[in-house]
């Protein structure tokens, strides 16, 4: 054993123990608040999605009204939709189908459109309506906004630079053309804003929808841009879908669904672990031991007993009685008198002259304390102990 | 067969597999390489079964001291063992280190020592030894529950032992061995011896001086080799607390300090417990046995929650001691107790022995009886003021037939019950 730990350690007080616990767990309290705050933050800095977002007819600061507008003086008809069944039904093949807010198509609603004909622009897709629509074009990740972006390709060669904000990149297809490449990362890769499929049917997607609102359409070569990809022979078909109901939703994957089996396993493997954890600490070394413990009575437990049913009953009269008498048996023997006389209510008139004159108080209050009536109230009971206590301390 | 820590530990590791590899069969090869590897280390382990325990160490303990045990674990084996033992004692024995780790090589044999700090009187035995026999990898271990039976008697404290210096040395002066010119109090005649000066004159033997022509004296000393009978009432009674202890063991303190000086004051001194049967007794064993056989029986007496058997009690005793004795009972002063039971049997003890009852008060009656205050305070003070007043009626009752009363707080009755004593010795009443 070491000197350190002979040394009794000082008891800590609860608010010591409180204040260990506190510096120990601070940079984890601190680190998990910076995240939570880092994420407020970042959330609340996010450009809200409104409800009018590239929708073709909303005049609002994000809706589409003003490309859709101009897109007809050019000549060129443009239908609104607002169900992919719809869209469907209209399309042709001389015809553009654009498909913006894909994240409110469920998988019923793809299968339609990815068997509609017609080519189709479809603007920040969801994965899921990227796969299904733009088989050719894989999704490689998210550019930052970075300004206006150098076309670099004929299909962007109207429009020249346009600022595309934040916006997804494609890795371009085998047939087709690729423009908008974000640079900073390295050159040799796939990062383009905007990507066009040549494949049985031309599908252009475009990373982000920031060219076509109402607000940044005055932009520099973005009106042009808009204007390149929407033309098309037999008009153009602008499907922005209504939030689809519940009943049509239930066909759809579940949450159970998207998880990919490795995460299964993970946890599969996650739950052995357990189990085996519990077996670790499950196993006892060795039964546990019984003891037969000798029985623990107090021994004035019957005394109090009997004071606590004194007050339940208020047995002022035992009480009294009780108190009495102890003290005529301390005090007869100070008095000079046989001890005989202390219990012999016959004898108060030999007891209560010599206590009087001994303690200096009258005989009637004297006679009251050593031998009076029960008292009437608890009040009285307490004054009566006081009497006594007073009596004997003058007395002695 | 017990798993660690490390099984879990890699099987959580492995939980990093699957996201690389998303295989159902990759659960199954885990859980396969997982077992392989406890199996193999479990074969590997050291054989627990073939372990040979043996004891060492004290058997007696004197309760608020401590001892050591040893445990001696001996492997014939041919594999070296590598375990976690508990050697499992009752709650009450104190023992640490609860758990230990020993390491014995194939053949060899290792010692543990156990430290044994008793809380509480009586026999206590080892239940059992576990061993966890880990094997090389630390993965499973092989775990065996066996005996190594071992009983260590926990003794009496005796804490009002560092009373008996001063005890004795009244007993000297009262013997007059310690200061020759103090005439010995007592009635036996002992022998003459000149007259020095200083001498008490009343002690000069008249008779004897006119036969030899010069002053002399007759010593005295007190009686020796008279019986003492100690009566530990082990009834329910007994079993109360005064403080933390129970009255039984404050009994036995006093019993123990009376029996020590009586035996160097050259009495006998014999020894009963008793309920509604003998429970102990020690009786004719030679007076530096005495002590020690006293301590040795006392140790597993345990309060009966029964009432005492008076009847029984006396009978044993009158069948047990033809001569006069004086008998010393240690038990509690409970009026309902007593004048059922003993008080109708007095005269018959009375009139062959001498009787001191010895009951130890509890100084917590005393604390109510001065409490004041509040209501439930004076309720208190009158509660205890008629237990003191029944207590005090009872002893005068007792004192009525001729009994000695000595009835002290639990830290002054083994003094208290020696004064008494020696107060008798003193007086030649025994």
């Amino acid at each position: 054993m070491t000197a350190t730990a002979t040394d009794a350690p000082a008891p800590e007080s609860a608010g010591q123990v409180a204040g260990r616990r506190f510096r120990r767990w601070r940079g984890i309290v601190a680190a998990l608040f910076a995240v939570v705050l880092l994420a407020v933050v970042l959330a609340a800095l996010r450009p809200p999605v409104t409800s009018g977002y590239l929708d073709p007819e909303d005049a609002g600061r994000d809706g589409s009204r003003a490309l859709a507008e101009i897109v007809r003086q050019q000549g060129t008809p443009v239908e609104v939709v607002r169900s992919a069944n719809a869209a469907a039904s209209a399309a042709r093949s001389t015809k553009l189908v654009v498909v913006v807010r894909s994240e409110r198509l469920t998988e019923a609603d793809l299968t339609v459109l990815a068997n509609a004909t017609g080519s189709v622009l479809l603007i920040a897709p969801t994965d899921a309506a990227l796969a299904r629509l733009a088989p050719g074009v894989e999704r490689t990740g998210t550019a930052p906004d970075t300004g206006p972006a150098e076309d670099g390709c004929a299909l962007g060669a109207a429009a020249g630079a346009v600022d595309f904000g934040e916006s997804h990149v494609y890795r371009a297809a085998e047939t087709g053309t690729a423009c908008y490449l974000y640079e900073d990362y390295d050159p040799a890769s796939s990062f383009f804003r905007l990507v066009r499929s040549e494949g049985a049917k031309t599908v252009t997607v475009a990373g982000s929808g920031r060219p076509f609102t109402n607000r940044h359409l005055t932009e520099e070569g973005a009106a042009a841009l808009g204007l390149t990809l929407l033309s098309a022979q037999g008009g153009v078909v602008w499907l922005i879908p209504d939030l689809p109901s519940e009943d049509e939703i239930t066909g759809d994957q579940s949450f159970m669904d998207l998880v990919p089996t490795s995460v299964w396993l993970f946890f599969l493997q996650g739950l052995v672990a357990v189990a085996l954890a519990a077996l670790w600490r499950a196993r006892r070394l060795g039964p546990v031991v019984v003891e037969r413990l000798p029985v623990a009575v107090r021994s004035a437990e019957a005394v109090e007993g009997r004071a606590r049913l004194y007050r339940a009953a208020h047995a002022r009269d035992r009480a009294a009685l009780a108190l009495r008498e102890a003290a005529r048996e301390r005090l007869v023997p100070l008095l000079g008198l046989p001890r005989s006389a202390a219990a012999d209510p016959a004898r108060a008139a030999e007891v209560v002259p010599l206590a009087a004159a001994r303690s200096g108080l009258d005989a009637p209050t004297a006679y009251w304390a050593l031998y009076g009536p029960e008292p009437g109230d608890d009040g009285e009971l307490l004054r009566l102990t006081d009497l006594l206590d007073e009596l004997e301390r003058r007395v002695r | 067969m017990a798993l660690t820590g490390r099984v879990a530990l890699l099987a959580l590791l492995a939980c990093a597999i699957p996201l690389f590899v998303p295989h159902g069969w990759v659960i199954a090869a885990i859980a396969g390489a997982l077992v392989a590897l406890g199996a193999l280390d479990f074969a590997l382990a050291g054989n627990v079964r073939r372990l040979v325990l043996h004891r060492t160490g004290d058997t007696t303990i004197r309760l608020g001291e401590s001892g050591t045990v040893g445990l001696i674990v001996e492997n014939p084996g041919r594999r070296r063992v590598r375990a976690l033992v508990r050697d499992a004692w009752p709650p009450s024995a104190g023992v640490t280190p609860r758990t230990f780790e020993i390491d014995v090589p194939a053949g060899e044999r290792r010692r543990a020592e156990l430290r044994l700090a008793p809380t509480r009187r009586g026999d206590r035995s080892s239940v059992s030894v576990t061993i966890r026999s880990t094997g090389p990898l630390g993965l499973v271990a092989r775990q065996l529950t066996r005996q190594a039976p071992w009983t260590v008697r926990v003794l009496p404290g005796f804490p009002s032992r560092r009373h008996l210096p001063a005890k004795l040395r009244r007993l000297r002066e009262l013997t007059g061995q310690q200061v020759a010119l103090i005439r010995g109090q007592g009635t036996e005649f002992d022998s003459l011896r000149e007259y020095v000066a200083g001498d008490d004159v009343r002690s000069i033997d008249w008779r004897a001086t006119a036969r030899r022509g010069e002053v002399v004296v007759r010593t005295w000393r007190p009686e020796r080799d008279r019986r003492i009978f100690l009566i530990l009432d082990t009834g329910r009674t007994s079993a109360g607390r005064v403080g933390d202890i129970p009255r039984l063991d404050c009994s036995m303190d006093a019993a123990l300090l009376l029996g020590a000086l009586a035996s160097r004051a050259g009495d006998r001194v014999d020894l009963l417990a008793y309920d509604r049967r003998v429970r102990a007794r020690v009786e004719g064993v030679s007076r530096t046995d005495l002590l020690p056989s006293m301590v040795r029986a006392m140790a597993p007496l345990e309060p009966e929650l029964i009432e005492s058997d008076a009847a029984g009690m006396v009978a044993t005793l009158l069948a047990r001691s033809r001569q006069r004795s004086l008998v010393v009972l240690l038990t509690e002063l409970n009026t309902a107790a007593m004048e059922e039971g003993l008080i109708p049997l007095l005269p018959r003890l009375t009139s062959r022995h001498l009787v001191m009852v010895a009951a130890v008060a509890d100084p917590r009656v005393g604390e109510m009886a001065g409490a004041r205050g509040d209501l439930a305070a004076v309720y208190d003070a009158a509660s205890a003021e008629r237990a003191r007043g029944e207590r005090r009626r009872l002893k005068a009752e007792l004192r009525e037939y001729g009994v000695e009363v000595v009835d002290a707080p639990p830290d002054e009755i083994a003094p208290a019950l020696a004064d008494a004593y020696l107060a008798l010795k003193a007086q030649g009443r025994l």
